[in-house]
């Protein structure tokens, strides 16, 4: 059937739903990209960048638990593998900036087949449980293979993010100069957001839908579960092996103990407390908690990680579907009643 | 027989754990990761108990039982109890929660430095066929069997541990015959806490520990109980055994940095082989 537009009340409604978004997205890149120029202290922009690397992060993690519904507790493990790889092969190899990247991309897919293979085998809490002590296992490989990494001192000397194209060459120097090095974070933020929207919109992201509603349903209808899981979960870790990238030329510095389950479980809980499997809630969870985070660990660390914990305990038994879930059922409600 | 009892003395480490957890899976089907943080508080009872208190070593452990029991107590009644209908993942993210609170809480009030109890038995040693250890090893290693059969025969023969084992083979089942959930899941918590307390008090006097020791142990436990079988008694002991056998074999051969591997490698090869651990399968319940 032709719809014709000028008769057609839900295919207008649509339209203008359409180009509300678009310039709600439009809206958000501009504010996002001049937000450096209104805050322009070094820890301020600094702050920007790590909010920016964290929400491609949870953008990734999202991919698990939002779409598919594997609450996965691991996920600092790639972005430490991805910061370890870009780093290793920047400074032992000398890979240019993009090739690095492309090696914590592919060293992130890597562990993700490793990590994915036995764990999703489980379902439920225990993939969980599978994931999050995974996490810990990197931690300790990254401790321990003091040849490859340096153990616990790190790598200090991480060369910076320099970009060659066609004669124009660019040094991001982030330590003086860091809008630069934000805009090429927020650049990989809206690859990260637009990977999302499109497996979201996929024939793969629809099979991840019906794995989410229920699993056994899906196999039955024919989906090949496992191989589905097992690649999702590829994209996420290949996605966070990016984010480490891009991480390890920025602090120029990296040790096991960016990387350990305490990070997994931030992830975690950004995801969470933002909304998983909302639109907004991967960009709004992490850029709330890691100002705030920042803030509370400023003070006391050990009293944020107590404040982290109760955080997660209120946000799943009060608020299961995070600020942005609440926020849509509250404002539901209201115009209901209006 | 020097590396068997070494390998016996890792074993006994974690099977308490591994036991208190598993009964909390079998019971309520929750990943109680904060049962590290009872091995942990049990630890620093022992610790301000003998030091600040003055009792006696012995004395400490059943108040560990105590300590880690009524916390685990509160712990359920707190948290996991009003989540009674939320799934399982929810309640995992509340217990790492719970974890990451008394953790941190500890580390606030105790501080960060490493602490040992004073061996009871100070530093008398003991020969058997050829084979020289600690005579505190020992005693912990009879205290865990000691209390290993005690856990065995409560959920065998008592009327208690049977209503706990019906829960965990059919819930509904044993509800509908008059089972009072309330008091099952208190028990579970009550002993499953007590277990965690006793084996950190006793191996407060073999190992420093500081509050990370909680996270650690639970994680390395867990790893033990995903390896036996989830769910299985039986198969978190066996789990124990024998990743206490290989840690020991590997800490001999390699080095100690890749012993601590040897749960997690088991592990990951248990769950590619055989999903459901060694003695797991989907009828097995406490």
């Amino acid at each position: 059937m032709i719809r014709s537009p000028a008769t057609d009340p839900a295919g207008a409604r649509a339209r203008t739903a359409r180009w509300r978004n678009t310039l709600l997205i439009a809206g958000g890149a501009v504010l996002a990209m001049v937000l450096p120029y209104v805050f322009t202290g070094l820890a301020a922009r600094s702050l920007l960048i790590l909010t920016a690397i964290n929400v491609i992060l949870v953008v990734s993690l999202d991919l698990l638990i939002g779409l598919t519904g594997l609450l996965s507790l691991g996920h600092a493990a790639f972005w430490g593998v991805g910061a370890y790889a870009s780093a290793l092969t920047a400074m032992r190899l000398g890979f240019p900036f993009p090739l690095a990247l492309l090696a914590a991309i592919a060293a992130g897919a890597l562990a993700g087949a490793i990590v994915g293979a036995p764990a999703l085998r489980l379902r439920g809490h225990h993939f969980s449980v599978v994931t999050f002590i995974i996490g810990i296992i990197v931690t300790i490989l990254m401790t321990n293979l003091v040849g490859l990494t340096r153990g616990p001192m790190g790598l200090p000397g991480i060369p910076f993010a320099s970009l060659h194209l066609f004669g124009w060459s660019h040094t991001f120097m982030t330590i003086v100069y860091k809008v630069g090095f934000y805009h090429l974070t927020l650049f990989f933020v809206a690859l990260a957001l637009l990977l999302r929207w499109r497996i979201a919109a996929s024939r793969l992201g629809r099979a991840l839908k019906a794995i989410k509603a229920d699993e056994d349903l899906a196999r039955a209808i024919g989906i090949q579960t496992f191989r589905v899981k097992l690649t999702v979960f590829c994209v996420s870790a290949a996605v966070a092996g990016a984010a480490g990238s891009l991480y390890a030329h920025y602090t120029a510095f990296i040790s096991p103990d960016s990387f350990t389950f305490v990070e997994s479980f931030d992830l975690f809980v950004m995801n969470l407390v933002g909304g998983a499997g909302t639109a907004l809630g991967p960009i709004i969870g992490p850029a709330f908690l890691t100002s705030v985070g920042t803030a509370l660990r400023s003070v006391s660390p050990v009293l944020a990680e107590i404040i982290y914990g109760a955080l997660l305990i209120v946000s799943i038994t009060l608020l299961p579907t995070g600020i942005v879930g609440g926020t849509t059922a509250l404002a539901r409600r209201w115009r209901r009643r209006r | 027989m020097q590396l068997a009892i070494n390998a016996l003395l890792a074993a006994s480490l974690y099977a308490l754990v591994a036991m208190g957890l598993t009964i909390i899976l079998g019971v309520l089907d929750i990943a109680d990761f904060a049962q590290g943080a009872l091995y942990m508080l049990g630890a620093f009872t022992a610790f301000y108990a003998t030091t600040l208190l003055g009792l006696n070593f012995f004395l400490a452990l059943p108040l560990g039982f105590v300590v880690g029991g009524a916390i685990g107590v509160a712990n359920y009644l707190a948290v996991y109890r009003p989540l009674r209908r939320a799934s399982g993942a929810t309640t995992f993210i509340a217990a790492l929660g719970l974890l990451l609170i008394l953790q941190n809480l500890a580390l606030w009030i105790f501080g960060a430095d490493f602490k040992l109890v004073p061996s009871p038995f100070g530093k008398a040693r003991f020969s058997l066929l050829g084979a020289s250890m600690g005579s505190y090893q020992v005693f912990l290693i009879a205290a865990v069997a000691v209390v290993v059969l005690a856990t065995w025969a409560f959920l065998q023969r008592t009327r208690l541990g049977k209503a706990l084992r019906a829960v965990s083979q059919n819930r509904n089942g044993a509800l509908m015959i008059g089972v009072d959930a309330l008091r099952v899941e208190v028990t579970a918590f009550a002993v499953a806490g007590g277990l965690a307390g006793l084996g950190g008090a006793l191996a407060s006097a073999v190992n420093a520990f500081d509050p990370s020791v909680a996270a650690l142990v639970v994680i390395k436990a867990f790893a033990i109980v995903i390896f036996g079988g989830m769910g299985s008694v039986p198969g978190a002991l066996l789990g124990a055994v024998i990743v206490g056998v290989m840690e020991t074999a590997t800490a001999g051969l390699v080095n100690t940095q890749y012993a601590e591997l040897t749960a997690f490698v088991l592990m990951v090869i248990v769950l590619l082989v055989r999903p459901r651990g060694l003695l797991g399968s989907p009828e097995t319940k406490l």
